[in-house]
């Protein structure tokens, strides 16, 4: 019948128009952030989606410099390189051990791990903070990088443990019996065997760490040990007037991590979604 | 649990186990031990903790603010959990039909918000919802709606579902994600069986697609409502609670009581009870959303 499937294609097409919709409805505050941060304070009176005469990507220079987003951007880079890296060995050694290894107390480790899991870090930043005062940690690096670290361990090891239990045993039995040494079978065999899994996790921490907010703003309050996000909401204290250059900041902030999504996307859907059905 | 052949006394064990372990329990475990402990005491930040006993909760359970905090975090689950759930199944109901590459890039698009730092959307989010300059109002009064241009993060009563909206325009994207993978694990003989039995399409997806979507769903109401009880990078960089606490939330409540009032006690009592929410939630997500009968994992 004619009039069903034509009733049919008009519904498809809206169910269509709904989905982009809602894809617009994603997109358009990135494209306006984008926009506006190359437009000059004049562009701002002509609209919001006036586009500017030329680029003025010296909002990106003042932000850069001015805006101190140079100084932040390195912090971050500071941060995030040892979080991650150490992470992932610690993920390795405790995952390894939970995977293959016999220790006492294994079982109510594991749900000691998984409580640190669940807990949000607001429920102990107040004990942290005067256990970083008192170690004389308050603005330095090391605030940032050794609760992080800690932080991350659970989530490293039970994800770590997991993919190695996957591993196929006979590969690990001949290596043991060739009389490797286990730090060397962990090294040589498993490393190697666990990339994908590795660099999974490597993006996943790169991304909390690049994004943490609480640690930084409770942990440092001197300008120069500040990482983007944080430096971003003091920024904007300063320069609430300049709001191009408000913005360009904000796409700096934002830009590494959306390069790094848009090379690994799949890699990170797939490990996310994976993650959360377990 | 059977040993492995890697397996070796323990003083070998050890040092697979100790790094992480030690680090953890020093900067982890520990603190969350002294927040309990704290939140049976009285303490400035200064002199001795003095012990409180269950003083600090009772007193929590009287505390006009603290209980404001409980409420607005309830009108949040609609925006951080109901709202992005419904968007969500609904959305990838459509996606999962149309083609495999419009498929990744809706996919790809959608899911960008959840992994940008919440802290810096809110700022963005600040300047979107700005009554002079901000580009909603323009809009509005660009399209001749210059009546509905308001002062969304400045009126007492709008600030709430508006820092909401933020949230659901964070979560939605992330719940179609999961819903979609949910859909294409489902074998798709099932719904060609229903269609040549004449099922109807919403009979089909409330009778067949929901119920074999339940671990899905479990998944997002965790995580969601989770989030919502956690919330507090989003709600600080746009509101700071206010205005007049009408976007105090139990974080942003501890926050204030430690770190501006110097009641380290008090606020550790309230950051405990936000915790044992969340394994309440955990509990119950866990314990009463479960797949019945056949079909599902």
């Amino acid at each position: 019948m004619a009039s069903t499937s034509s009733t049919t294609a008009v519904k498809a097409l809206s169910f269509r128009i709904v989905m982009w919709l809602f894809a617009l409805m994603t997109i358009i505050p990135f494209g306006l952030l984008l926009l506006t941060s190359v437009k000059s304070k004049q562009d701002l009176f002509r609209g919001a989606f006036a586009l500017p005469d030329y680029p003025h990507f010296e909002n990106y220079v003042s932000a850069w410099v001015d805006g101190h987003f140079g100084i932040y951007f390195w912090n971050s880079i500071i941060v995030v390189v040892p979080v991650v890296a150490i992470s992932i060995v610690l993920g390795l050694l405790t995952g390894f051990a939970f995977a293959f290894l016999s220790f006492p107390g294994k079982k109510l480790i594991f749900v000691l791990l998984t409580i640190g899991m669940m807990v949000p870090t607001e429920a102990f930043i107040i004990p942290l903070y005067y256990e970083m005062r008192y170690l004389g940690l308050i603005n330095s690096y090391a605030a940032m990088i050794l609760p992080q670290i800690a932080m991350s361990v659970p989530f490293a090891t039970l994800f770590m443990a997991s993919a190695m239990q996957q591993l196929p045993k006979d590969i690990l039995e001949a290596a043991m019996l060739d009389g490797a040494p286990r730090g060397m079978i962990l090294r040589k065999v498993i490393v190697p065997l666990m990339k994908p899994s590795i660099s999974s996790l490597g993006l996943f921490l790169f991304i909390w760490t690049w994004n943490e907010f609480l640690i930084p703003l409770i942990l440092v309050n001197d300008d120069v040990y500040r990482t983007m996000p944080l430096g971003m909401l003091f920024f904007q204290g300063r320069y609430t007037v300049n709001t191009p250059v408000l913005t360009a900041g904000a796409v700096l902030v934002i830009a590494p991590i959306i390069i790094v999504y848009l090379i690994f996307q799949r890699k990170f859907i797939e490990g996310l979604t994976a993650g959360a059905s377990k | 649990m059977k040993s492995s052949v890697l397996d070796a006394p323990l003083r070998k064990n050890l040092p697979f186990v100790l790094p992480g372990l030690i680090i953890y329990v020093a900067f982890v475990l520990g603190p969350i031990i002294a927040a309990v402990v704290l939140s049976f005491t009285k303490w400035d930040g200064l002199g001795r903790p003095e012990l409180a006993g269950f003083g600090n909760y009772l007193q929590l359970f009287g505390d006009e603010f603290f209980l404001k905090s409980l409420r607005n975090n309830a009108v949040l689950i609609v925006f951080y959990c109901l709202l992005p759930l419904l968007i969500g199944v609904a959305l990838a109901a459509i996606v999962s039909r149309v083609r495999k590459s419009e498929q990744l890039a809706l996919r790809t698009l959608l899911f960008m918000p959840y992994i940008m730092p919440s802290a810096v959307l809110g700022i963005i989010w600040q300047w979107l919802y700005n009554p002079a300059f901000g580009p909603i109002n323009q809009i509005l009064r660009g399209v001749g709606l210059g009546a509905l241009a308001m002062p969304w993060l400045g009126d007492f009563d709008l600030v709430l579902p508006a820092v909401g909206l933020v949230a659901t325009w964070y979560y939605f994207g992330f719940c179609m994600v999961i819903f979609l993978t949910g859909l294409q694990r489902i074998d798709p003989s099932i719904f060609e069986a229903a269609r040549i039995d004449g099922a109807k399409p919403w009979y089909t997806f409330g009778r067949i697609t929901l119920p074999l979507l339940l671990p899905e769903i479990r998944i997002v109401l965790l995580l969601t409502i989770i989030a919502s009880i956690k919330s507090f990078d989003l709600i600080f960089t746009m509101t700071r609670g206010g205005p007049a606490n009408a976007t105090l939330v139990p974080n942003i409540y501890m926050y204030e009581l430690g770190f501006q009032l110097n009641r380290y006690g008090y606020a550790a009592s309230v950051a405990i009870v936000g915790a044992i929410l969340i394994f309440a939630v955990n509990y119950a997500v866990h314990r009463f959303v479960r797949p019945a009968g056949t079909g599902a994992r």
